[in-house]
């Protein structure tokens, strides 16, 4: 947390309170029943909205992925149980099982890439060298500018066969194969997706890496520099080992975020489901909300088992890091 | 302190050397950024004959001021901006209302429950969209508001606060607790009510955190995607992420390149001038607190 201007030196607290309490007993007791008021008053508001946005809708679309629905707004008296009917024709579906494949494959070599590229960030980060606070500036910043114009610039400019970006490095360096790929083929077009995806993804992670490097004492370092160890070694038996924690929080985000992908698959996708591009949230999405090329039927209840299916796999994966990662014994 | 010392030290060429393969990889990265952002801006001021002859950056017919005015006024981006501007705002106004005294009570009192909602509100955190949108969309179009415009886009508010309210609160959380409770003890020996206590002292203590919050909620809800693409009902309502969707494409068809990027500059240009001037808030934030797994 950032420090606060506003700290008071603990010590002076601890006697002051001390103190109250002693003195203000009874005050204690009537002032507890006025803060239960308080209590209610402050938390209502964000509880409910809570309750209306998370839980409510969380434990429906559970109840829903079972029931056979025609329309999103019926009424529950409308809904026809099924069972399982809908997670079954879900995986005999080709298109579904090519968006979860996708997906996959996003989350994979898509997590392989991110993670390396911003642990190796990080580490250049935290290795002592100048403008380290602009270099983390300017690569988080991918971040914080909106998806639709980032996904744009690479679409339209980047990987455009015509002036592109790709194309004029390929052209500068003379590197033929680089100035004729062709990234917005459909062959090509999930390399194309998971490049500009990965790009603006790094910052973000390297962030929560370099954090974790700097959290790791100086002192460990240089009684391994005393003892002789060189810096690739250092990263190798003490970075690493030690940075299990932030890894985790770097997985489980980093599934967070692959489970809700959307955007950047609609606005790859030049045609309607797109089997290159396609994952499940668009999938869902065309399926209850689209304009129904591909639909074949309408039934809300298999838009819901997508997300339970999804949210199945957030959680299957954070139990599995935590697993992995359990002996997180050391403390630093 | 550290800092003041590494400025004042002179530049060790053998240890700057040995960094030098860090150097590269980071510049190559940086540079690649810059060549990316630039060649839009430039696209943006030149024409889309420039851009498809490769000459973007010679401004070989001056600079086209006309691409902004035409995609500001001809392509709707004007209704956009404002429609995004006013949720952001107002979010981020409510968020603050709504979380603010959530966060206090969950940060100083204990009480049945407490531990509960704070889970629950990180364990929301990682909830996929599509797990929450169905029965939202069957909610909100249940009470009959997505063909009136006003009510539209007080439905879209609605959302934008719920959907951030766990983020918020988690946030404001920790920063609370680092507060000192002898402001509230001194208050409290004054005869000051605590709720007055609340608003007067240490909502006003809590300013730090609140702005870099609001930042990241001002990002989030200005970037929104999915709910808006959903629950944004007509042109007159949608926000900027979804109406810059619909022009890339409309423009994609009739060529004109110039006006299409200069359009992707006004969308990104809000949140990238806050980060100019706020990245060190921001980024403070994410590493600092915030996010944990």
């Amino acid at each position: 947390m950032a420090a606060s201007p506003h700290t008071v030196p603990p010590c002076f607290i601890h006697t002051f309170s001390f103190t109250i309490s002693i003195f203000c007993h009874r005050k204690e007791v009537s002032g507890l029943k006025k803060n239960k008021t308080m209590i209610v008053a402050f938390l209502a508001p964000a509880v409910i909205m809570f309750a209306i946005i998370f839980v409510y809708p969380i434990i429906r679309t559970v109840a829903m992925s079972f029931f056979k629905i025609e329309g999103v707004t019926d009424a529950i008296s409308k809904w026809q149980f099924s069972g399982l009917a809908n997670y079954i024709k879900l995986f005999n579906t080709q298109l579904f099982r090519i968006s979860m494949w996708n997906i996959f494959r996003i989350w994979f070599f898509g997590g392989l890439i991110v993670m390396g590229l911003a642990l190796l960030f990080a580490a250049i980060l935290t290795s002592g060298i100048r403008f380290k606070s602009a270099f983390r500036a300017i690569i988080y910043m991918p971040n914080v500018v909106s998806a639709v114009a980032l996904a744009t610039m690479w679409l339209q400019y980047v990987f455009s066969p015509k002036f592109g970006l790709f194309k004029s490095i390929g052209d500068m360096l003379h590197w033929k194969w680089l100035s004729k790929f062709q990234w917005l083929d459909p062959d090509h077009l999930f390399l194309a997706l998971l490049v500009a995806y990965c790009f603006g993804m790094v910052g973000y992670h390297m962030l929560i890496f370099a954090s974790g490097i700097e959290r790791i004492g100086s002192d460990y370092f240089e009684a391994a520099t005393l003892d002789g160890a060189n810096r690739i070694q250092q990263f190798r038996y003490i970075t690493l080992p030690l940075l299990k924690g932030v890894t985790k929080t770097n997985i489980t985000m980093w599934s967070v975020s692959s489970a809700g992908f959307f955007l950047w698959s609609q606005l790859f996708s030049m045609v309607v489901s797109n089997t290159q591009t396609i994952t499940p949230v668009v999938y869902m999405y065309q399926n209850i909300f689209g304009a129904g090329n591909s639909v074949t039927e309408r039934n809300s209840g298999i838009g819901a088992a997508v997300g339970v299916l999804l949210s199945a796999c957030v959680v299957i994966i954070f139990i599995v890091c935590n697993k992995i990662f359990k002996d997180d014994d050391i403390e630093f | 302190m550290a800092k003041e010392k590494k400025v004042r030290e002179p530049v060790n060429w053998k240890k700057e050397l040995r960094l030098a393969p860090g150097y590269i990889i980071l510049s190559l990265w940086v540079l690649f950024t810059f060549v990316l952002l630039g060649w839009v801006i430039a696209a943006s001021f030149s024409t889309s004959k420039e851009i498809f002859s490769g000459d973007v950056f010679k401004f070989a017919s001056g600079l086209h001021f006309e691409n902004y005015a035409k995609a500001w006024n001809t392509s709707n981006v004007s209704v956009f901006f404002t429609n995004s501007l006013i949720y952001a705002s107002i979010s981020c106004a409510l968020l603050i209302l709504v979380c603010a005294p959530a966060a206090y009570v969950l940060s100083r009192f204990t009480f049945i429950g407490n531990k509960l909602i704070q889970n629950g509100f990180v364990a929301s955190m990682g909830v996929p969209a599509t797990m929450i949108v169905l029965p939202l969309f069957g909610l909100v179009a249940g009470w009959n508001v997505l063909n009136i415009s006003l009510a539209n886009r007080a439905a879209l508010i609605f959302l934008y606060v719920g959907i951030n309210v766990p983020y918020t609160t988690i946030f404001l959380l920790t920063f609370f607790g680092n507060l000192s409770r002898a402001f509230e003890e001194a208050a409290a020996i004054d005869g000051c009510p605590p709720m007055k206590t609340f608003w007067k002292i240490m909502l006003p203590m809590a300013q730090p955190g609140i702005i870099t919050v609001t930042i990241f909620n001002f990002i989030n809800v200005w970037n929104e995607y999915f709910m808006s693409l959903i629950f944004a009902n007509s042109d007159k309502v949608k926000p900027v992420a979804i109406g810059l969707y619909g022009m890339i494409n409309s423009m994609r068809y009739t060529g004109d390149y110039a006006g299409m990027f200069a359009s992707v500059v006004i969308v990104f240009l809000p949140t990238f001038i806050l980060y100019i001037f706020m990245s060190e808030k921001i980024i403070a934030g994410i590493t600092g607190g915030g996010v944990k797994g």
